[in-house]
This record gives structure tokens, C-alpha cells and sequence, in this order.
């Protein structure tokens, strides 16, 4: 047994207990007796484990008894002591390790934590629900690291969809390229067939020109006198070179719109005014069959085209008419408005045309009935050159037609602003 | 298996360096000293100078623990005893020890008995100190706490950790302006991590390794304090009947540590059971 503490220690403001290495209390003061409860000879010469709940008693035997040993002291250790009434104090315990009266003892001072241990406590929660957030984050992200790899796979997908779609798109290139350069020869082609003919047309009506000058001088009696039978022979060759001429002059034409050597001179015309320009031309033709030509074409109706065009069509269309309408007929010319356009329509009350029949008529070198175009002579280019220099000034050319009733064509063109719409009312 | 047996020439630096592994002494046989949970290899300073002369010591940390170096701690690895018991492997592979006299202290008993479960050749004889297959109690077996109690522990290391961690900052922080808080800290508890050393108190006091009792077949020797808290003398009988070729010495040590209460008499009994005059 240990002498006495001394009173100042004993009664000191702390606790105060020394023990062996095997735990075996030496002293302890009357501070500490009075904070667990216990009596003096309850605690000397027993186990300082009694002092201890189980977590405090591990505690003391794995950490606390190992460092005093190695070290010989501990500095701020936290020490669960429990009553004699079964209360867990908390302590804050420093500690020296050193030989006395030949052997080696630990001397302890506890201060109680109170107020410090409620700081810990939210400390200690605070630190729990970081561990747990950051458990949180960790998972989170092995989660964003998952995402990111399935990302990755997809985007290696991807890459190999892409590289597919490439080749694709090479192979569409090729293709391209191959159909660019067909295009470009059927163009060059295209272009070497209008140039070829324009030429050939214009070679042909040279020596043309020659037979037709020949055959007036003949006519003419300039070489001498010539009898009837020869000027009946004369008549034909004349008649033949007209006609072949205008069939060339008609393929020169087709051949220049279609090569895109027109030009067209746009401006404002009247359709009134135009009509009533074209229909004498056609009035003795009209008169050698009784046909009767009727037009209603209002006054205010104005296109934006090119005039001597819309001649060559209307009057186009109005001998086609007057050929193909039996002896005795009739035939009207109507004008019509849109917002955008203007129309004129030749309507003839003749043979019709069969509705498959109806898209061809427009086809160069055809006619409906090659039996009936013996006695209507043409060279069957006329509707043809018709409907391209109607889309080539906007507008267009079509056909109504029903057998045995006669036949619509109308011929669409853009409208012109009138004048009306021209005088807008000034703004400030 | 956990083990993964890193390449022979680049792991021995690595594995000794990592597990702050020394060996010193005279003999040849190798003697590896394992500590056990809340220390490092310090423990051992009482009795290895009785052994130098005779054999080849070898003392090492475990990963968290003393000198070891904490970047290699992995809290996957260490969360169960087998990734304890490989860092013994890898001690022993590192250094190609055989015939290998294991001395486990507490829960590097049971570690022991999971590293020599694995490479049985390796081992020639295991001394356990204060074993426990297990802690808690369970249906018809006395661990000698209830889940209550070891919750209890943990309840202390984590009030003691919130002193750590205020050592723990300027260390962690360089030791800006305060050197010596970081030396000071490493000083202070034999583990250096309080993060650490919670999660091995729980690889500890929450295993249950009673079934590789029964695989384990090396001679081996058990010292059972008197009045041990944490490895009651039941728990003792326990491991020495369920142990095959086991011998059981209670001791007149009292609590947890009698290699550093009472280091003549761990000694003795030790020299007894090595020099054979041990009656088993």
C-alpha cells in the first residue's frame, strides 16, 4: 500500500489515480472518489478496470497501456469512466509512467469534459455526415465513372457508324460524280445537236434560197418564154422549196430555244391590242373556209412578255385552228385574269384531239392524224416552238381537247402590274 | 483469393519499404512478429533481445499502422483480416522465408492462422498471444462481448479521434509554421490514421474466423493472460480445442499485452514451447 496523498493533491480540482503496469490502483484522490462514487478501499488495490465500461476497458488494453508503456506518458487522452451508479463520465486523462519504491507505476490526472465533449459530440456528427456524404459522392461517382464508360462505348459505336455512314457517302460521291459527268456529256451532246442543226439549217437554206431565186427568174420569163406546163412545174418546185424551207427555218428556231440562244424582249403588252394585230393576218385564210373568228378580249388585260413572241404563238395557234376546223365553223379568242397571270384562250369547235394524244402534240415532227396533215400542211414544230417560248417568257401552253367537240389552247403568261397598282399613295 | 502476388523483382523493395519491415539478429530461422490492433511493431522491443541470438527477427507494421506507408492503404484490402493476412504474405514472400516461427499478438493470431491457411510451407510453428476467433458472443459461444460493447470502442477511438484529427491537420497540411506537430503525432498513438484505425477495430472486433480454426494444421502455441478483458481464458480453450496440435499456457500476466507487462515470463514460456521442453 501506498503512503497517503498528500491533502493539496488529494483535494486539488482534478482527479487524480496512479496504478502498475498490470493495472493495479495505488492511490487515488478524493476529487475523482467523489466524481465516480466510489469509496476509497473500493478502488485501492483493485483493478483500475473497474473505473471502465467494456469500449474503455479494450481501449485501455490495446491503446492507452501500450503507448504509456512505450512511450512513459500520454498527453489528451479521451477516457470513458464509469460510476458507481453505471454513468459514463467522460475524462480527459494525461499520463507519466515512472519507477517508484521499485516499481513502475502510472500516475493520471482525469479533468472532467463537459462542455468541450458537447463541441466534440457535433464534431463528431459533423464528421459522420461528411464520411457519409462523401460515401455518397464516392458512389456517385463510380456512377458518373460508369456513365462515362458506357459514353465512351457509345461514342466508339458512333465513331464506327460513322465511319460506315463515310464509306457510304464515299461510295454516293463516286456515284455523284459519275452521274455529274453523264450529265455533263448529255448537256454537251444536247448542245452539240442544237449546234449541229443550227448549222445544217442554216447550210440548207442557202441553196434553198438559190432554187426558190432561180425558179422567179424562170417565172419571170427571164430566160424566155415558158409554157404552161412548165410554169405548172414551176409552181411545185416553188411550192416544195417554201415548204422546206419553212421546216427549216421552223428546226433553226426549235434548235435556238432549245440551246438557249433566244433572247426575249420583255415588256408590257396589251392583249387586246395583240390580238386584234394577229387575227387579219389569219381573216383571208378564215374567209377561204367561211370560218367565222370571234374575240372578246377585254381592254385593261396586260402581260409581261415579249410581243413579237406572243404573235408567233397566237398566230401559231390560230392558223392550227382555223386548219383543223372543218368548212363553216367557228372560232373564238377569250382572254382570262388570275392575280399572277393572264391567259388567251383559242377555242375551235374542229375534230378534237384523243386525251392520249393530248401531251404529244407538243413533241417536235407530230401531228395527230398524218392522214388529215396531207391537206393541212405544217411541219408539225409549230406547238412545239409554241409551248417553249411560252415557258421561256414564265408562262406556258396547254391543251383541253374532247373529239368531235374542238379544242381549247391556252396560252398563260405573267401578269403585268397595272396602272392602278402602280399608283400607290404616297407615304410621308 | 485475395492474394496477388506482385513480380519478384520489382516487389521486395516495395513490400519492405511499404510495410516499414526490419530484420536483425543472429540466427537463421526466421522469427516474424505481428502486431495487434491500436499498435506497431514497438510491442515487441520487451522480448525480441531474448531472441536475437538464436534466431533471424523480423518485425514489420501492417499498412496504416507505425511506419508503413499510407498511400498503399486500400480501404477494400484492409477491410477484412485477409488483407492483413496477405500483407504477411507479402512479407514473407518479399524476404523467401521458410520454416517461419510466427508470433502474433491479439488479432495477429488469427491473421496468422489466415496467412499460414494460405501457404502452409511457409510456416513451421505459430505463438498466439491473446487470440480470438471472435469477439462477440454467439448462440453456444462465449466471445466475451455483446455488440453493445465493442460499439462502446468504437464510441471511444471515435472521441479520441477528434484529438487526432486536430493533430492530424497541420500534419496533413505540411507541418506549416509547426514542425513538430507532426513528428509529435506520429509519436503519440502507435496507429498514425484515426480513419485507419477504426476501420481495422472493425476488421477486428466484427470477425468471425472460428471455421479456419479447423483448416489450420501447425504446431502452435497459446498464452492466455489472467484476467484478459479482451480475450477471456474461454476464449483461450476455445482456440487450443479447436486447433489441431495446440498448446495452451495461462498465464500469471494479467491483461491484454503480457509481452510488454510481463516480457520475462512471455519469454520463458515462449523458449519452453521453441526449445521443446514444453509439454503439450
Amino acid at each position: 500500500m501506498a503512503e497517503p496523498l498528500p491533502e493539496v493533491l488529494d483535494r486539488a480540482p482534478c482527479g487524480f489515480i496512479s496504478f502498475t503496469d498490470d493495472g493495479k490502483i495505488e492511490q487515488v484522490n478524493a476529487t475523482l472518489l467523489d466524481r465516480v462514487g466510489y469509496g476509497r478501499d473500493e478502488l485501492v488495490s483493485h483493478h483500475v478496470e473497474t473505473l471502465f465500461g467494456t469500449g474503455s476497458r479494450i481501449f485501455y488494453q490495446t491503446h492507452f497501456f501500450p503507448l504509456v508503456k512505450l512511450r512513459g506518458s500520454a498527453q489528451e487522452i479521451f477516457m470513458l469512466l464509469r460510476t458507481k451508479q453505471g454513468d459514463d463520465v467522460g475524462m480527459l486523462c494525461n499520463a507519466k509512467r515512472s519507477e517508484r519504491s521499485g516499481q513502475m507505476i502510472t500516475d493520471c490526472v482525469l479533468m472532467e469534459v463537459i462542455e468541450r465533449r458537447r463541441y466534440e459530440e457535433a464534431l463528431l456528427e459533423a464528421r459522420q455526415t461528411a464520411d457519409r456524404a462523401n460515401e455518397q459522392l464516392e458512389a456517385q461517382a463510380l456512377e458518373l465513372e460508369l456513365q462515362h464508360q458506357q459514353l465512351q462505348e457509345q461514342a466508339a459505336e458512333m465513331e464506327v457508324q460513322s465511319e460506315t455512314l463515310q464509306s457510304v457517302n464515299d461510295e454516293l460521291v463516286v456515284l455523284n460524280e459519275d452521274l455529274e459527268k453523264q450529265r455533263i456529256a448529255a448537256d454537251e451532246a444536247n448542245h452539240a445537236k442544237s449546234n449541229f442543226l443550227a448549222v445544217m439549217s442554216h447550210e440548207l437554206r442557202t441553196p434553198l434560197n438559190a432554187i426558190g431565186g432561180y425558179v422567179q427568174l424562170l417565172e419571170m420569163g427571164v430566160h424566155g418564154p415558158i409554157s404552161d406546163p412548165q410554169r405548172e412545174t414551176l409552181g411545185r418546185i416553188d411550192r416544195s422549196q417554201r415548204h422546206l424551207l419553212r421546216l427549216i427555218n421552223d428546226v433553226l428556231n426549235l434548235s435556238r430555244i432549245e440551246a438557249g440562244r433566244v433572247d426575249y424582249a420583255v415588256e408590257p403588252v396589251k392583249l387586246r391590242e395583240l390580238v386584234d394585230s394577229v387575227q387579219p393576218m389569219c381573216d383571208p385564210q378564215a374567209a377561204r373556209k367561211s370560218i367565222v373568228i370571234e374575240s372578246a378580249v377585254p381592254e385593261r388585260l396586260v402581260a409581261m412578255a415579249d410581243r413579237e413572241k406572243v404573235q408567233q404563238i397566237l398566230l401559231n395557234l390560230m392558223t392550227n385552228a382555223i386548219k383543223f376546223t372543218p368548212t363553216g365553223g367557228s372560232i373564238c379568242i377569250e382572254a382570262h385574269a388570275a392575280p399572277d397571270s393572264v391567259s388567251l384562250r383559242v377555242i375551235d369547235n374542229g375534230v378534237g384531239i384523243p386525251a392520249e394524244m393530248i401531251e404529244k402534240v407538243f413533241e417536235p415532227f407530230v401531228q395527230v392524224d398524218a392522214s388529215k396533215s396531207r391537206s393541212a400542211e405544217g411541219t408539225g414544230l409549230g406547238l412545239a416552238i409554241s409551248r417553249d417560248l411560252a415557258r421561256g417568257m414564265g408562262g406556258n401552253l396547254t391543251l383541253e381537247s374532247t373529239v368531235g367537240q374542238g379544242s381549247i389552247f391556252e396560252l398563260k403568261l405573267p401578269r403585268a402590274e397595272t396602272a392602278q397598282q402602280n399608283e400607290r399613295t404616297p407615304t410621308a | 483469393m485475395l492474394t496477388m502476388p506482385l513480380p519478384p523483382d520489382v516487389m521486395s523493395s516495395d513490400i519492405l519499404k511499404r510495410n516499414n519491415v526490419k530484420v536483425f539478429g543472429n540466427g537463421t530461422q526466421p522469427m516474424l512478429f505481428a502486431h495487434g490492433f491500436g499498435c506497431d511493431q514497438n510491442m515487441w522491443r520487451y522480448v525480441t533481445p531474448a531472441f536475437e541470438n538464436d534466431y533471424r527477427i523480423v518485425l514489420f507494421d501492417y499498412v496504416g499502422s507505425g511506419h508503413s506507408d499510407l498511400n498503399a492503404y486500400s480501404a477494400e484490402r484492409y477491410s477484412t483480416l485477409e488483407g492483413y493476412a496477405n500483407d504477411v504474405l507479402d512479407v514473407v514472400r518479399a524476404l523467401d522465408l521458410h520454416d517461419v516461427i510466427f508470433v502474433g499478438h491479439s488479432v495477429s493470431s488469427m491473421i496468422g492462422v489466415l496467412a499460414a491457411n494460405q501457404e502452409p510451407g511457409r510456416f513451421a510453428k505459430l505463438i498466439m498471444i491473446g487470440p480470438s476467433p471472435r469477439y462477440i458472443n454467439d448462440d453456444g459461444y462465449v466471445g466475451g462481448f455483446e455488440k453493445a460493447d465493442i460499439d462502446g470502442l468504437f464510441e471511444m477511438m471515435d472521441r479520441n479521434f477528434i484529438g487526432w484529427a486536430n493533430f492530424m491537420a497541420p500534419a496533413i497540411m505540411g507541418n506549416g509554421g509547426r514542425p513538430e506537430l507532426g513528428q509529435e503525432l506520429t509519436e503519440s498513438f502507435c496507429s498514425t490514421d484515426p480513419v485507419i484505425a477504426r476501420r481495422f477495430a472493425e476488421a477486428t472486433f466484427l470477425a468471425d474466423n472460428r471455421k479456419d480454426l479447423a483448416a489450420f494444421n501447425i504446431p502452435s502455441l497459446i498464452l492466455q493472460c489472467s484476467e484478459d478483458i479482451v480475450a477471456p481464458q474461454a476464449v483461450g480453450e476455445y482456440v487450443k480445442s479447436n486447433l489441431r496440435g495446440s498448446t495452451f499456457r495461462v498465464m500469471k500476466a494479467t491483461g491484454h499485452c503480457p509481452h510488454m507487462s510481463h516480457p520475462e515470463e512471455t519469454i520463458e514460456l515462449m523458449k519452453e514451447y521453441l526449445d521443446g521442453r514444453t509439454v503439450a
